[in-house]
């Protein structure tokens, strides 16, 4: 157990070094990249990736995964954007009501996963076709064309994203760090927290121990579709337009953040302040790229998959049995 | 009586079945969609998703699922697509194409099967990075101006509806099932897929037989990536986003259990025939295709879901038979004791 710690404590320090590695590297290429200005509003563009990663922790804690937050993005955007202009709702009261779809389709698929037992992966892929797609009908409902997007919003809405703490620190990273506080207390500092280890551990024993595993299974999925309409709102609210295929592109930048924050795909493993340094890594690099060396912006995936597969394969080396007798004929050398 | 008992049994059936029924009730709405022109056009059109479908059934049989067959496509497109604009031989070309397949094959099958990483996390690392190098190597331009002989030959027919591609394709697919069902060596795939230790246990090499699972979905992916260029005529960098959920669609509704080790690659075809009507139907029942999303992820949620409380319902009923058996001839021995 100390063991297990001690090796989560190193993965966030190396992926601490990592990021300070991401702004000597960047900060050296173009000395822009340091201004607080310029570095403090990158986080607008991959916020989405911070908040939802942080959730999607939970899911593949207890074993499952989610590949259905990024279609959850573009619901939420255009429910608040037709409830709000062809529903003649109050923003807020149209935010509101995004959140609660979202969370009902978390629930929805959360149910299928728990309570039927049918893969995660499924349930998630067919919820990422279906979320899209009422995301297209609710679009359809509105008098304005799919692809223009409804903007004009009210400017307490969009204030919300423009806010600056200080004159600087953008909303976003509030939000960021205030949801980061969230999910550390309730994933290592809660029962609620314990209990979602232990159903990825084993999910027999921890059914045996007075535990509702499918409940708590469910309840991450409800987790993870609420973050990310929270994201869908702030997206919005930064961008002024709902459009329902917003954010479709992120599922690759979800799970290599997961993963990349120590998670283990196979469950009981993971922790959220490991997370949140992951999506910064890959924030940073896709803020970074572009910037000081010129990388088109549709090259990203890239970088992402290969430091994906990095990752992964390094991880696989390093816990693999021979890795182990080869460490220690050369120790004894 | 057997064969009649075999085949209703079997999961590809259903999936018929349900094309079948699929087809008919779409053809009382809308007569025009049963005329065999109509018909034989959702057929033609789904061989990229067929051959998609069935590549993906090999990583589904063994237990892993591959991701990366939608950017694969792309990029044997892209490849194969300007190789045969600057005016290569279609052979260079072609083989260009599977070899791209066969590597990225070998490199997903290395990262699964050897470093035995969970395959979804793999494959979607390969996915993005394959993703990418259609970004890089089109330069981020459309490949087009394809000769026309390449193009032209997508919609040849065979016999008067029936493409040469979909006949080339469905007596592969014929072959690769006598293949996969009649030989010891294609049982491999499934034996492994059901019980991986078991079949370690009995000789059949796991590892081998995964990682060669994994080149047959990329070469599948790449000769789809050439039908692709070629029924299409130019390849734009996003070919083939999203396709590697489609094909898992296709297979789940054919009856392919995602746990590995069931299913065919009979089954794959028909569920990409499905897969790649709905938005034909759509039209033809007088919907926008805008549905087509929403009808898709219904139709996968409605048929897993079905299918796992249906497969909990017999385990629970075979585990009860057993119980009363085993009471039962408890209760006899006890009788003969007395």
């Amino acid at each position: 157990m100390k063991k297990n710690v001690k090796a989560l404590f190193n993965w966030d320090m190396f992926l601490l070094c990592v990021l300070i590695l991401e702004f000597v590297v960047f900060g050296m290429k173009n000395p822009k990249f340091l201004m607080p200005r310029v570095l403090l509003a990158s986080v607008n563009d991959f916020i989405a990736i911070c908040i939802i990663s942080l959730f999607v922790t939970f899911v593949m804690i207890t074993g499952g995964i989610d590949i259905q937050a990024a279609s959850i993005v573009g619901l939420t955007s255009i429910i608040i954007g037709v409830a709000w202009q062809d529903g003649g709702m109050n923003i807020w009261v149209a935010a509101l009501l995004a959140v609660g779809a979202a969370a009902l389709c978390g629930a929805l698929s959360g149910f299928f996963i728990a309570y039927c037992k049918v893969q995660a992966m499924v349930i998630t892929l067919g919820g990422s076709f279906l979320y899209a797609g009422f995301a297209l009908l609710v679009s359809n409902l509105s008098a304005t064309e799919a692809y223009k997007g409804i903007s004009g919003f009210p400017d307490d809405f969009k204030i919300i994203s423009k806010f600056k703490l200080f004159g600087v620190v953008p909303s976003q990273l509030i939000l960021f760090a205030v949801l980061t506080l969230i999910a550390y207390l309730l994933l290592h500092k809660s029962k609620y927290g314990r209990s979602v280890f232990l159903v990825g551990i084993n999910q027999k024993a921890a059914e045996y121990s007075g535990i509702n595993t499918r409940l708590i299974i469910m309840s991450t999925y409800i987790l993870s579709a609420v973050s990310a309409a929270l994201a869908g709102i702030m997206l919005t609210s930064y961008l002024g337009t709902s459009k329902s295929d917003l954010g479709s592109n992120l599922t690759l930048n979800i799970i290599t953040t997961v993963v990349l924050g120590g998670t283990l795909s196979t469950g009981g493993k993971g922790s959220a302040i490991g997370t949140a340094l992951a999506s910064l890594v890959i924030g940073i690099l896709r803020f970074g790229l572009p910037l000081c060396f010129k990388v088109n912006t549709q090259y990203l995936d890239v970088p992402v998959g290969l430091l994906l597969i990095v990752v992964v394969v390094g991880r696989a080396i390093a816990s693999s049995p021979k890795t182990a007798v080869f460490l220690k004929k050369f120790g004894k050398a | 009586m057997t064969t009649i008992k075999k085949l209703t049994k079997a999961r590809e059936a259903s999936s018929l079945l349900f094309l079948v029924v699929l087809f008919a009730i779409v053809g009382c709405i809308n007569k025009d969609f049963l005329a065999p022109s109509s018909i034989m056009a959702c057929f033609n059109d789904s061989v990229v998703f067929t051959l998609l479908a069935v590549g993906m059934a090999f990583a589904i049989f063994i237990g892993e699922i591959d991701v990366s067959i939608g950017s694969n496509l792309g990029f044997s497109a892209a490849v194969v697509g300007s190789m045969l604009r600057d005016g290569h031989s279609f052979v260079i070309s072609f083989l260009t194409g599977l070899l791209i397949g066969v590597l990225v094959g070998l490199f997903n099958g290395w990262g699964v099967a050897v470093l035995k990483i969970p395959s979804l996390i793999f494959t979607l690392g390969t996915n993005g990075i394959l993703r990418g190098m259609i970004f890089l190597y089109t330069g981020g331009a459309w490949v087009e101006n394809l000769p026309p002989q390449f193009t032209a030959f997508s919609s040849k027919p065979l016999v008067s509806n029936l493409t040469v591609y979909y006949a080339v394709v469905i007596l592969a697919v014929v072959v690769i099932h006598i293949l996969l069902t009649r030989t010891k060596k294609g049982k491999y795939f499934i034996a492994v897929g059901d019980n991986e230790g078991g079949a370690t246990l009995v000789g059949i090499p796991a590892t081998r037989t995964k990682v060669l699972a994994y080149v047959f979905c990329g070469v599948f992916a790449s000769i789809a990536g050439i039908i692709y260029a070629s029924r299409i005529g130019f390849i734009t960098v996003i070919a083939g986003n999203g396709y590697e959920m489609k094909a898992v669609a296709a297979c789940v509704i054919g009856g392919i259990s995602l746990t590995g080790g069931l299913g065919s690659v009979i089954g794959a075809c028909i569920g990409a025939v499905i897969m790649s009507s709905v938005s034909r139907i759509l039209v033809f029942m007088g919907f926008s295709s805008d549905y087509d999303n929403t009808i898709t992820g219904l139709m996968l949620i409605t048929i897993v879901v079905l299918d796992a409380l249906l497969q909990r319902h017999s385990a629970e009923r075979i585990r009860r038979e057993r119980l009363t058996n085993r009471a039962a001839s408890a209760a006899q021995k006890g009788g003969e004791q007395a």
